[in-house]
């Protein structure tokens, strides 16, 4: 079966990259293929390295509050480059008000502080697409 | 053979410990902290003489070396700690209106929470800026900001004042000089305490943005400029806080910290300031979340292994460059789920702190695992910290667990590891080469996963989270929310701003600041000098980036 390959991305201005590393290296051990961006990229570089990398999906993880627009850009960019089935996977300090929105504008899912590991690792795994599209 | 503790532990063990076990056995298969010493069952005097623990040697008096039991000689006797709050979302405006508030509930210090474009060097119209103007913190652009900032807040009411800036530590000090001129106060009348820590973001909170050498001048440079020119001020807070937020553990971070100061302490030697000259000026912020007997013990420990360094290693002979200050910021592992218990973890990690010693003291909101904490979170906060000195019989004598057989055992092991990693960080080639060749990356990422395997097998808990969940537990917390306008109205208030101001000055003055930078002199003066015009932070920064170039990261986890 083909391993997943997951593209794990700090976006925007946000520097606490603890969350981000921990889910990196937890789906590492789960068995993914694990590309880490690093800190304060564009919606652009992000979208630009997936399809790049050719990921099943990935994922963000924002404490500072500016996930909307920041999701929403992100969410825009990989239509505009015909790559929506990338699914793109939000964690961090999200209230539960703004989950809905998320998912309202194409977020796959999202899991906010003191979500389980399991199940993001669950999440990540079903999104395995069996043959790529850009290859 | 006479009796003594060892051979009557012993036969305690076996008279009495023994059947009692078998009867009701330990609820944990072992007892340990988050630094992992194995906690013992019962402590006594015994357990002190591994460490050849002598009073005189290893406490001494408070004020006196080696400082354990407190950086002054009356401590919270004579005064409380400092109460600081960390605050600052929006616009200047807002914030004004809230940091009022807070001084009408007895805030003494306020530390200005700046947003991420401010924190980075972008101004709130930059593209970078999208989506984070006003978050996280408030919004500033130029001096204008800092003047509605701080309107009809006199800087000399408050008993410090400052802002974080580790990224921009030069610009960070001009604005409060410049604002205490715009507010007719000489800078002897008011005293400004900055964090400028720039080492610790390239391994932690990452608001990074030169190269780090030139990063190291500027935080030095600003220490130069309050020595000769304030030395009642504090522009250097050596930080332990995001480093083992981030997974080191409080003993390596406080060690990996100390570094920090040392590096930072050696460039200013070799600028030709004297040891008791800097060390002064130095405070350090401590942390430990996870248990609060490990917090009292890092806190003594750190002054005493402080002291020894400065007054051994360099020869200091002034009590004021030995007797480390210390800020923490007291809280516990808040959770997101049921809010209201993070008031207790709060409290109780405020506490330690305070049994610490610590010289000023932040603590958290019982809703910031969510969001910017509501005016209703940050008063409990403050009336925390009031009840802790007020109230309970806290703080009549001076470092009441002094004495405490597990505590001076914990405070001996503690200042052991710390001086362990210290000596590690020296083998590796010093503090910019464990940022550089990714060590203390390691440490911090390693922590942070071994803490997230211990919660997900519960030997790491949170009450409400991963045990003791309620079943009708229903999430109704309304998270605060930054004015959505506001980037609109940042970007409209610079453009008048800009209007407004000489651009034939503004030009003279950042062409000035290039000079300097080039010349490798001090960058205070140059960067007052353009903050005084109204130059802004993006065009400030664009100048030294043109000069220092950009700090790239390499990502790893």
């Amino acid at each position: 079966m083909k391993k997943t390959r997951v593209l794990v991305g700090k976006i925007g201005l946000d520097g606490h990259d603890v969350g981000a590393k921990v889910v990196a290296a937890a789906l590492r051990d789960a068995g993914m293929e694990v590309i880490y961006t690093g800190l304060r990229q564009t919606p652009h570089n992000i979208v630009n390295t997936a399809i790049q990398e050719d990921v099943d999906a990935i994922g963000i993880s924002i404490l500072s509050g500016s996930h909307i627009p920041l999701i929403t850009k992100l969410v825009e960019v990989l239509k505009e480059e015909e790559a929506e089935d990338i699914k793109v996977i939000v964690g961090g300090v999200i209230p539960e008000e703004d989950i809905q929105h998320l998912l309202s504008i194409g977020t796959h899912k999202v899991f906010p502080s003191e979500s389980e590991m399991n199940d993001i690792i669950e999440c990540f795994q079903s999104l395995t697409r069996e043959t790529s599209d850009n290859g | 053979m006479e009796e003594n503790i060892v051979s009557r532990r012993k036969i305690w063990e076996e008279n009495v410990l023994e059947p009692h076990l078998k009867e009701k056995p330990e609820r944990r298969r072992r007892f340990k902290n988050d630094l992992g010493h194995e906690i013992d069952r019962l402590y006594t005097p015994e357990d002190l003489k591994k460490f050849d623990f002598n009073y005189l040697k290893d406490l001494g008096f408070p004020g006196e070396y080696p400082f354990t039991r407190g950086h002054s000689p009356n401590m919270y006797r004579s005064e409380p700690p400092i109460l600081r709050v960390y605050s600052g979302f929006g616009t200047p405006q807002q914030s004004n209106q809230r940091f009022k508030r807070l001084v009408s509930l007895g805030a003494e210090e306020i530390q200005v929470a700046v947003d991420l474009p401010t924190q980075v060097g972008y101004d709130s119209d930059h593209l970078m800026s999208t989506g984070e103007v006003g978050k996280v913190g408030v919004a500033i652009n130029s001096l204008h900001d800092m003047e509605e900032l701080f309107k009809d807040i006199p800087l000399n009411q408050l008993k410090r004042v400052g802002m974080l800036g580790n990224s921009f530590g030069p610009i960070a000090l001009a604005f409060f000089i410049a604002l205490g001129e715009k507010q007719g106060l000489s800078t002897d009348e008011y005293r400004v305490d900055l964090q400028n820590d720039i080492l610790k973001e390239y391994v932690a909170r990452g608001t990074f943005i030169y190269p780090i050498e030139p990063s190291v001048k500027l935080t030095t440079d600003v220490v130069a400029y309050c020595i000769d020119h304030m030395p009642h001020w504090n522009p250097l807070s050596a930080c332990v806080n995001h480093i083992n937020g981030g997974g080191s553990g409080s003993s390596a971070g406080t060690a990996f910290a100390l570094k920090n100061a040392q590096h930072y302490i050696d460039d200013l030697l070799n600028r030709g300031y004297q040891i008791d000259q800097i060390a002064p000026m130095i405070s350090m912020f401590l942390d430990d979340r996870d248990d609060v007997f490990c917090e009292i013990a890092n806190l003594r420990a750190t002054r005493k292994v402080w002291a020894e360094i400065i007054r051994s290693k360099y020869g200091a002979t002034n009590p004021d460059a030995m007797g480390l200050k210390i800020t923490a910021y007291g809280h516990g592992r808040e959770t997101l789920q049921e809010p209201l218990n993070n008031i207790v973890r709060i409290a109780l990690g405020t506490l330690g702190y305070f049994f610490g010693g610590a010289h000023s003291l932040y603590n958290g909101s019982y809703d910031e695992a969510a969001s910017t904490p509501t005016e209703e979170s940050v008063k409990v906060a403050i009336r925390t910290q009031q009840i802790i000195y007020n109230e309970l019989g806290l703080s009549h004598t001076i470092d009441p667990l002094g004495g405490s057989y597990y505590l001076e055992n914990l405070t001996c092991n503690i200042e052991q590891d710390i001086k362990a990693w210290m000596s590690e960080v020296d083998d590796q080639g010093g503090p910019l080469s464990v940022i550089d060749n990714g060590f203390i990356s390691k440490v911090m990422t390693e922590g942070a996963i071994r803490r997230q395997k211990e919660f997900n097998q519960k030997d790491r808990v949170s009450v409400g989270v991963n045990i003791l969940k309620d079943p009708e537990y229903k999430n109704e917390s309304k998270p605060f929310r930054v004015d959505p306008n506001v980037e609109r109205k940042m970007i409209d208030s610079l453009n008048v701003v800009k209007n407004k101001r000489s651009q034939v000055k503004v030009t003279k003055c950042l062409e000035e600041l290039k000079e300097a930078a080039l010349s490798g002199e001090n960058l205070v003066p140059t960067t007052l000098n353009a903050v005084r015009e109204y130059a802004t932070i993006g065009e400030i920064t664009d100048v030294l980036k043109s000069v220092y170039g950009e700090y790239k990261q390499k990502p790893s986890f």
